[in-house]
């Protein structure tokens, strides 16, 4: 609105003028850019630190997705270290270091310090992190919130000096500010002068790999890259803790070792179980039809001018001469027009005519999916089911990005609740701040849902609105009793552990395309129960896995996949493939159920059989007896074999087709009591897994080697 | 179970005075025949085969109409019984069980009611909450089973059915050793007692030309209270509706020893029908036993469909037929003993043209004494029935 007028018309009325407001010089004044890291300083809910404990979580998440995805890049067998320490109440010190290839000093700054700057975000390629906003994120929050730099030491050779940077973000500018050495970081020099000054002045790192045997010489460390971060946070267990991202991060990525020391002083190790790195994507050119509008324009213009024909086929994966000429003609246009001088109209049919022309799918060796064997063995390491399946679907474009879907399976087993031990569940209860008993069961353990939770309740016999945490030790064994013995099968929901290009997601569930296919299939069709628009009932373990170029991630913090029509699609197709191969083993076990059943009945009338029979002809009633249990046997015993020989032994798994394990459940019953695993102790992802041994001492008190 | 056992088999022991039963020929034949039945199951234990019972079917499919014998023959079908088999397997149990509580009975000399037999075996299934029978009409259907399996009459197993029959005329027996004169029985009558085989019930004397069985108490109290049967020189039976065994097997007892013809007086409805086609012909149910209790040469007396006319009765005693009454007449007017008899052919029709039924009682309406004084003196005297 123009001001001078309002004030004229003031004047005219002979009225007090009104005071002035703004002008739009005024206001001009005030315009300003915002930087990006000023933006996400006030919205940090968008990049995953909307509380506490999630930052905590979000912190670890980033640096360990760009450990993995440098040490892939670079070939090396990553070998990834988290250290949280307790600093103060409600403060953290986080350290994550890699034995990645390291990074050149002129860039560390900038890779810490300035929000998105990254090498993945121009390219089309899968990868774990893709924007380049979250370590510098969790820089700046750790900054905010403590006033600690971030500190960075990197190691690109042995030969070569490592760099050690204290930085902080200027969140006006979005640039790193270097707080030591003068501005210009610290070079440490290598060998023994840089082991001593990093022993003199307290920095972190882990110098040497743990002895691959008892007494070897350990290996040094040859390059790697440690960020530190302090910051404020609070730490927990159960489900979207740090302890249970590490684990699915080792189920989907069976290739790493991890080493967490938590802030209780407790060292974790998830051992890797192949040596054999992901097939490496390979980079590619964008697809025609992912390609819209204005970015077209956008090309045209930042290319060298060349003919039309030469630009589509040079920039464009999939497009060949033959298809670039096919698609001047449906253009209207010369192929050989200059690819500069085209107009806006001329995109536009450029644009249209591609749509129309047929164009074959992405090439998709830019993907690099986990394997159907590899989730099998990932899952079963974790889940102590009795049936493990897994399909990987072929690979699939939404708006021109390939993608790839991989599901796994697992049914059956324990829950984690009935698992737990006394001791873990005392420290559980602990840390929990949860008011009710209900809540506290319902947020700790997977899979335990309101019902199975009031159950176990009223098994124990605890008040509604009683307090977890004033529990005496006595109560707790109740608890822990109840818990045991509480049917938790029925009336538990699936649960779905979510993967995106290998990370695991924790958060927004609800919001997510896989959480959406899942819930809108029919699982009835394969022996579960379901209620209508929710995730079916059981003892089931669901693993999704979606690897792309491009994630299409409906929030920054990258926890929910958004629902392209092409994505549902897959899943859904995926879905069914898993459930068709868990519908065959329902009824498999169903049958056994019945012949079980059919036993019983008959053993129930046997006794009174061989009593009536030996008043009437005083035949010795313990030998009739055994005889009649015999042929019972007998008579019941083909159904139990049949299944034995197609079910159990996994060397014969006639009807399933591939990829499915099946698990002897009274040997794993017998395993489970030797390693007596809590959920704070994971299955360990190494060594010998189908017999349920553990591989490392998974609550071993030895500390890392932190200073050297 | 465990601890009645032990109580039964610990009885003796403790009670050595007690005098050891003496067994019949009968008994000895019935015990062999239960030994049989589970030497089979430890022999096809011992073979590791399933062990099977075969019971003849009782069922309308395995009846057939003997035209020469005049009554309902059981045919040879058999149904298997095996111990493994789901929906067989409890009943194979049960009969078990009341073999063994038939075996128990005659060891110790004593018998019991089909009731006591349900009581005497029922108990928890060890390890189970499930019961050995549920209730009685569990029970019921094993005993005719395990009857048909051994070829056995229930008498002869030790069990009997709950009596409702009595009688009354001029017929002396002896009855348990007692002498009875069924003439000077009160207002009462004879009880016809469970078991009416020759070493129970003999008898003695009788004047009686005939017998006249009618279908329930309240009608039997009015010819006996009339003293009709002193008048007429018969014997008066009555049933209690569906005449229980003992009682069929008393009129068959009274028509093939002491010759005496059986008239019935019935209801005129589906129901009084079918009680004249048991007694005649024998029931499908026990079809096994018909020859011993049959009587062919039973005649219908009354009541007819035409005796609305005839009586000239009134509508208001009339009972409409209901929708299974009709069902239930054309299924008798099928049955082979009745399908090419004319008169019968006619009497049902009668009815269902009619549309009601009538109960002897409706003759009251006329006079107390009508059906005693006019009613069945006529038809005696114009030897008006069907056969």
């Amino acid at each position: 609105m123009p001001a001078p007028n309002a004030t004229m018309d003031a004047a005219a009325n002979g009225k007090k003028p009104r005071r002035r407001r703004e002008t739009a010089q005024s206001m001009a004044a005030k315009q300003q850019s915002i930087s990006v890291s000023e933006f996400f300083a006030k919205n940090r809910h968008l990049l995953g630190f909307d509380n506490p404990r999630k930052a905590l979580l979000t912190t670890v998440k980033e640096a360990v997705d760009n450990s993995l995805d440098a040490c892939e890049e670079a070939g090396i067998v990553p070998e990834i270290w988290v250290h949280i320490e307790s600093t103060k109440k409600n403060r953290y010190k986080i350290g994550i270091q890699d034995n990645g290839p390291g990074i050149v000093k002129k860039q560390i700054p900038l890779i810490f310090g300035k929000l998105l700057y990254g090498s993945k975000f121009h390219r089309l390629r899968m990868s774990r992190g893709q924007q380049g906003i979250g370590i510098s994120a969790a820089g700046m929050y750790g900054m905010l919130t403590t006033g600690k730099p971030v500190k960075i030491i990197s190691k690109t050779s042995v030969r070569k000096p490592t760099h050690y940077y204290e930085i902080q973000i200027d969140t006006k500018t979005n640039t790193p500010e270097i707080l030591n050495g003068k501005g210009n970081g610290v070079d440490i020099p290598p060998n023994d002068a840089g082991r001593k000054y990093i022993l003199k002045h307290g920095i972190e790192w882990v110098a040497e790999y743990e002895p691959e045997s008892e007494g070897a010489k350990p290996k040094d460390v040859r390059s790697g890259t440690r960020v530190t971060i302090e910051l404020e946070g609070k730490h927990h267990r159960g489900r979207g803790s740090v302890d249970d991202y590490l684990e699915q991060t080792a189920i989907s990525n069976p290739h790493v070792t991890l080493h967490y020391l938590d802030p209780d002083g407790n060292q974790h190790t998830y051992h890797r179980s192949t040596r054999e790195l992901p097939k490496e994507p390979k980079e590619i050119k964008p697809h025609p039809y992912g390609v819209e509008m204005g970015r077209l324009i956008t090309m045209f213009k930042d290319q060298p001018a060349t003919s039309l024909s030469q630009f589509l086929t040079t920039s464009f994966s999939r497009v060949s001469p033959a298809v670039a000429r096919k698609i001047c003609e449906a253009a209207n246009l010369s192929t050989r027009a200059n690819s500069r001088k085209l107009k806006r109209e001329d995109a536009d049919a450029i644009y249209q005519a591609i749509q129309a022309t047929k164009i074959s799918a992405p090439s998709t060796d830019c993907i690099a999916p986990i394997g159907e064997e590899l989730l099998i063995t990932g899952l079963h390491q974790v889940v102590p089911g009795e049936f493990f399946t897994a399909a990987t679907r072929p690979p699939s474009v939404y708006r021109g990005n390939p993608f790839q879907i991989e599901v796994a399976l697992a049914y059956g087993g324990a829950t984690q609740a009935q698992k737990v031990t006394l001791s873990a569940l005392q420290q559980l209860i602990q840390e929990s701040d949860a008011r009710t008993l209900r809540q506290f069961l319902m947020n700790t353990f997977d899979g335990v849902g309101a019902d199975a939770a009031e159950r176990i309740r009223n098994e124990a016999g605890f008040g509604a609105r009683q307090s977890p945490a004033k529990f005496k030790n006595s109560e707790i064994e109740r608890l822990h009793a109840a818990m045991r013995n509480v049917n938790l099968s029925e009336g538990q929901s699936m649960q779905v552990l979510r993967y995106a290009n290998r990370v695991p997601l924790q958060f927004k569930q609800r919001d997510c395309a896989i959480t959406e296919a899942v819930m809108n299939m029919n699982w009835r069709a394969y022996g579960l129960s379901q209620s209508r628009g929710s995730l079916p009932s059981g003892p089931l373990t669901l693993m999704v896995h979606l690897a792309s170029v491009w994630v299409p991630f409906t929030s920054e913090s990258k926890e929910a996949i958004a629902a392209y029509p092409e994505i549902l699609k897959e899943l859904r197709l995926g879905l069914q493939a898993v459930g068709r191969k868990l519908g065959i083993y329902m009824r498999r076990r169903k049958k056994v159920k019945q012949e079980n059943e059919r036993r019983s009945v008959f053993l129930r009338y046997l006794g009174e059989v061989a009593r009536a029979v030996s008043d009437i002809n005083g035949t010795d009633r313990d030998e009739l007896y055994a005889n009649l249990l015999r042929v019972a046997e007998r008579k019941t015993a083909e159904a139990d074999v049949k299944f034995d020989d197609r079910g159990r032994k996994v060397a014969d798994q006639s009807g399933f087709g591939k990829h499915v394990l099946i698990v002897d459940q009274e040997q794993q019953t017998a395993d489970d009591a030797e390693a007596d695993l809590g959920p704070t102790n994971p299955a360990p992802v190494n060594g010998k897994p189908i017999n349920g041994k553990p591989a490392v001492d998974a609550n071993g008190q030895q500390q890392p080697k932190l200073f050297d | 179970m465990a601890k009645k056992k032990t109580r039964k088999k610990s009885a003796p022991e403790k009670k050595p005075a007690k005098p050891p039963v003496k067994l019949t020929p009968q008994d000895r034949k019935t015990l062999s025949s239960l030994k049989n039945l589970a030497g089979g199951v430890v022999k096809a234990a011992a073979r590791s085969r399933a062990p099977h019972l075969e019971v003849p079917s009782r069922s309308l499919s395995n009846v057939r109409y003997n035209k020469s014998k005049r009554f309902i023959e059981m045919g040879s079908g058999k149904n298997r019984r095996e111990l493994f088999n789901l929906s067989q397997a409890k009943s194979y149990m049960q009969t078990m069980l009341v073999g063994s509580g038939c075996k128990t009975l005659i060891e110790q000399g004593k018998t019991t009611s089909i009731r006591g037999m349900y009581y005497l075996l029922k108990h928890t299934i060890e390890g189970v909450k499930e019961e050995t029978f549920d209730d009685q009409s569990d029970c019921d259907p094993i005993i005719e089973d395990v009857e048909v399996t051994l070829n056995a009459l229930r008498e002869e197993l030790h069990v009997y059915a709950s009596n409702r029959g009595a009688m009354v005329g001029p017929l002396s027996l002896t009855d348990s050793g007692d002498d009875i004169d069924c003439s000077r029985m009160g207002s009462g009558g004879y009880n016809i007692p469970s078991i009416v085989e020759d070493e129970v019930l003999h008898f003695r004397k009788c004047t009686a030309d005939f017998v006249l069985h009618v279908e329930k108490d309240t009608v039997w109290r009015r010819f006996n209270e009339d003293k009709f049967w002193r008048e007429h020189n018969c014997i008066l039976t009555h049933g209690g509706g569906q005449p229980p065994r003992d009682v069929r097997r008393l009129l068959h007892r009274l028509h093939s020893e002491l010759d005496l013809p059986i008239y019935c007086l019935l209801d005129n409805d589906p129901w009084g029908y079918y009680i004249y086609s048991v007694i005649k012909q024998g029931s499908i149910n026990l079809a096994y036993e018909s020859k011993r209790m049959a009587v062919p040469d039973a005649k219908f007396m009354g009541l007819r469909s035409i005796d609305y006319e005839r009586c000239e009765l009134t509508p208001s005693v009339t009972i409409k037929l209901s929708d299974t009454d009709i069902k239930r007449a054309k299924q008798i007017a099928n049955y082979p003993w009745f399908a090419h008899k004319k008169a019968w052919q006619k009497e049902i029709n009668g009815m269902l043209t009619n549309g009601f039924k009538l109960e002897v009682e409706a003759l009251i309406s006329k006079d107390i004494s009508y059906v005693t004084e006019q009613y069945a003196p006529a038809r005696l005297a114009a030897e008006d029935w069907l056969d």
